[in-house]
């Protein structure tokens, strides 16, 4: 607990020492350094984020769908059509946070 | 990559995706005519043949095409299997043409593939009101009278969402994949790049099988008698 602390205020130190620099850049142009970091820092966190949970969801789909061709042999084409399918809907999930991270990285 | 890669058609600029996906159409269109008078031939319907030529791979197709919407549709199956093999394969090879070095995908492009996505939308909503006339906007209010004007706006909005996320979803995943086999080219020149052609292959198979899928899902839910 002591440690965590103490690490916190470091970084609450480090933020409140840098603060007067980018203040100074930030109040000259648009936004200046955060603007920019924060929006590179949101396409990289955002995106990773929604492959953490596509890579959740289609993890779950493959193996009940492994387990019910390891229990019936003779079902795997009818169940490998199904899973394909829903594997593409959850790969599209995904993929709506790539569309935005590519935005968000034509801005930075 | 400061430098834009080379293709073949970069001199026309902004309509590189279009001349491209007229080339693909060409060669469809190529195909079928060479292939049409071999089908309408009255032996030709009766015995297959018996090596790999355009009339069997036509034939295949259409046969596999034929299964995978009567799996979906059901009844009357065959009025639709000329839209869907038409997304199928125009899907496909617009997908493949990328892998070939010089080439970008069209449907690497959002235009294209939300156009592709429109004219699926446009597709289930036309047979749709001519399979039930007016009453198919009941189908937009949902099982419980009660819940009408909810389901409606909830209906309503899903169904307009689903032209663009399919064209999101092969636009995407053909645009990325599209930039990590560039990347990965120009990184290292030889040999790695294999491996991301066969991803790039299995990728094109399957979002071409996942749009025409979709599509085939979405027409099954409009014209469906199951609730009348």
């Amino acid at each position: 607990m002591r440690r965590v602390g103490g690490s916190l205020w470091a970084a609450l130190a480090v933020v409140a020492m840098a603060d007067p620099a980018f203040a100074e850049v930030a109040a000259e142009g648009g936004g200046g350094l955060w603007y920019r970091g924060l929006i590179a820092l949101a396409a990289g966190l955002g995106l990773g984020l929604a492959a953490f949970g596509a890579a959740l969801g289609q993890g779950r789909a493959t193996a009940e769908a492994m387990e019910s061709i390891g229990r019936n042999p003779n079902s795997a084409d009818r169940i490998f059509t199904p899973l394909i399918v829903g594997l593409a809907l959850m790969e599209a999930l995904a993929l709506y946070a790539l569309v935005i991270a590519f935005f968000l990285q034509g801005k930075v | 990559m400061g430098h834009e890669p080379f293709t073949w058609l970069r001199g026309l600029g902004s309509a590189e995706h279009v001349a491209t996906s007229a080339l693909v159409v060409g060669v469809i269109l190529a195909f079928a005519a060479y292939v049409r008078p071999r089908l309408a031939s009255a032996e030709a319907a009766a015995t297959p043949e018996s090596r790999l030529t355009a009339r069997s791979v036509a034939e295949a197709f259409v046969e596999a095409m034929t299964g995978l919407v009567e799996s979906v549709i059901g009844e009357h199956a065959e009025r639709y299997v000329p839209l869907l093999g038409s997304f199928f394969i125009f899907i496909l090879l617009a997908n493949l043409i990328g892998l070939i070095p010089g080439f970008t995908p069209p449907t690497a492009d959002f235009n294209i593939t939300f156009g592709l996505g429109a004219v699926s939308f446009l597709a289930y909503n036309v047979y749709g009101a001519r399979e039930h006339g007016v009453k198919y906007l009941k189908h937009f209010l949902g099982p419980i009278a009660l819940l009408a004007p909810l389901m409606l706006v909830v209906d309503v909005f899903s169904n307009l969402f689903r032209p663009v996320s399919l064209g999101i979803r092969l636009f995407a995943n053909m645009f990325a994949d599209h930039q990590v086999v560039e990347i990965f080219t120009s990184l290292t020149k030889f040999g790695v790049p294999v491996v991301f052609y066969v991803l790039g292959a299995f990728v094109a198979v399957v979002q071409a099988f996942v749009f025409t899928m979709l599509s085939a899902i979405y027409l099954a839910l409009a014209v469906s008698h199951a609730e009348h």
